[in-house]
């Protein structure tokens, strides 16, 4: 038995039965970018996005990138020197560095706070362990893939986006930054390099969910999330829905919101808010499921997220009832 | 370009191209066969290495990007050829069949051993839900995880 074709110089033999080792069956493969940069700084990286253009792409996590397996991309740009890790309070917002991990989201007490829970649920639901303490959610967001978990979260907590390039810093209302599937709004040299959460009046809360074909791992079939605040009278406030993967970008569901806005959550219009939510989404058959199986779990999340941010809003507006003093009449 | 990284508390450099992927540089070029490669899409879990104590699917990782890290193998969990004690409950309990998984099994339990000394078994589960197994049906893995804690507790493994 002779050992296949000799392996090309500098790289990993055959093993021992002559079959190609997993290095040799990897060089077919066609993501084969030839330069790799780590710049330290965000003007550095910019000014290498600008000069390669669309021969290049940044890298965070990669495993978005590596499951891409684009064979045009050239050049890497390694965004993780850049300093842009950590979630931070600042003015009763939340910012988050582009790098930031989707394990540090989950684990982030400021976002598991009921306002922006959301998008602490959604970054737990992301992946698995393992990629979650590797993927970021600057890349999550820039893929632009229309069953990204953490983009109904961030539509229905109307984050901006601060994106830095060649002409400065510019900040980009996140429903305003999908174009199409995997396509963003970003320009020639651009980085996205923050996401800011603005503040949320107290009592507004905020819920997510996912569905895939297994509970971990899987892609979304569907993800919904919502967000709205109570008034004094139990009725709804700003109500926000977003959904995923029926779409070629995640979307927000007017239709649903109308129904709920003003409204106390009784049964009948949370039914009235599941019958709209089908309103504009256009799900697909795919791999995963059926575009009628996907309309049907829309019908379902839409009023079962509503009501886990109505139950979580009802508990802020109770904990935030001022207490009679200690020896009060 | 030159890539150098702590592997088992070890310097090693290594060549790597900017496609090279982390399993493959840990596998052929260190000759780390204990890493194993399944699925090649980050699902599986069986590749899983710690990269500065945190569980990392190997083949999602490019190699370029693991300069300066610390990398643990399961090798590095049994030093002087010693069982871990998660690798002596894994065989008490018959938690291991065909092995596949185990390596990458062991390093994210241990992962959460070292935050977490009393899980409870949905955390468990959850810390183990990124390592699939083909064999076992997870009852007897995730029965020594909890008995390994608790032996670390000082309390009857039972």
């Amino acid at each position: 038995m002779s050992a296949s074709t000799p392996p090309p110089p500098g790289q990993a033999e055959a093993c021992r039965t002559g079959l190609p080792s997993a290095a040799a069956i990897n060089s077919r493969h066609p993501f084969r970018p030839s330069r790799y940069h780590r710049p330290a700084a965000v003007a550095e990286a910019v000014e290498l996005l600008d000069r390669h253009g669309p021969e290049a792409r940044v890298i965070a996590g990669g495993t978005d990138l590596l499951l891409e397996a684009a064979p045009g991309v050239a050049v890497l740009v390694d965004a993780n020197g850049l300093g842009l890790e950590g979630v931070r309070a600042g003015d009763g917002a939340v910012e988050i560095g582009a790098t930031t991990r989707f394990a540090e989201i989950a684990a982030s007490p400021l976002l598991q706070a009921a306002p922006y829970r959301a998008l602490a649920q959604a970054a737990a639901a992301m992946g698995t362990p393992q990629i979650r303490n590797q993927a970021t959610i600057g890349g999550n967001v820039c893929s632009a893939v229309p069953c990204g978990d953490s983009l109904p979260a961030l539509l229905v907590l109307d984050a901006q986006l601060t994106v830095t390039g060649p002409s400065g810093e510019r900040s980009v209302a996140v429903a305003d930054f999908f174009r199409g599937a995997r396509t963003n709004a970003l320009g020639r040299g651009e980085l996205l390099t923050g996401i800011r959460l603005p503040a949320h009046p107290g009592g507004t809360a905020s819920a997510f969910v996912k569905k895939g074909r297994v509970a971990v791992g899987d892609l979304a079939v569907v993800n919904v999330a919502s967000r709205l605040g109570l008034d004094g009278e139990g009725r709804c406030v700003d109500p926000r829905v977003a959904v995923g993967a029926v779409a070629a970008t995640p979307l927000r569901l007017r239709g649903s919101e109308a129904a709920l806005d003003g409204q106390p959550l009784r049964d009948e219009v949370l039914r009235r808010a599941a019958e709209r939510a089908v309103d504009g989404i256009r799900p697909i058959d795919d791999i995963r499921a059926s575009a009628d199986y996907r309309r049907a779990l829309v019908r379902v999340l839409v009023p079962g997220t509503v009501g886990d941010a109505a139950a979580a809003a009802g508990r802020e507006q109770a904990s935030s009832v001022p207490r009679p003093a200690r020896g009060g009449p | 370009m030159d890539v150098s990284f702590q592997v088992n508390g070890r310097r090693r450099c290594v060549s790597a191209r900017p496609h090279d992927r982390l399993v493959d540089v840990l596998r052929d070029d260190l000759g780390l066969r204990e890493v194993k490669l399944s699925c090649g899409e980050g699902l599986c879990g069986a590749c899983t290495v710690l990269v500065d104590g945190r569980p990392v699917s190997a083949c999602m990782m490019l190699a370029v990007r693991a300069d300066g890290a610390a990398i643990t193998t399961v090798r590095g969990l049994a030093p002087d050829g010693e069982l871990h004690p998660l690798q002596a409950q894994l065989i008490e309990r018959g938690a291991v069949q065909c092995g596949y998984c185990t390596p990458g099994m062991i390093l994210s339990a241990h992962a959460l051993l070292e935050r977490r000394s009393d899980p409870t078994e949905a955390e468990v589960r959850g810390a183990l839900s990124g390592n699939l197994c083909r064999c076992t049906g997870y009852q007897q893995i995730v029965e020594a995880v909890l008995a390994t804690a608790r032996e670390r507790r000082g309390a009857e493994p039972t």
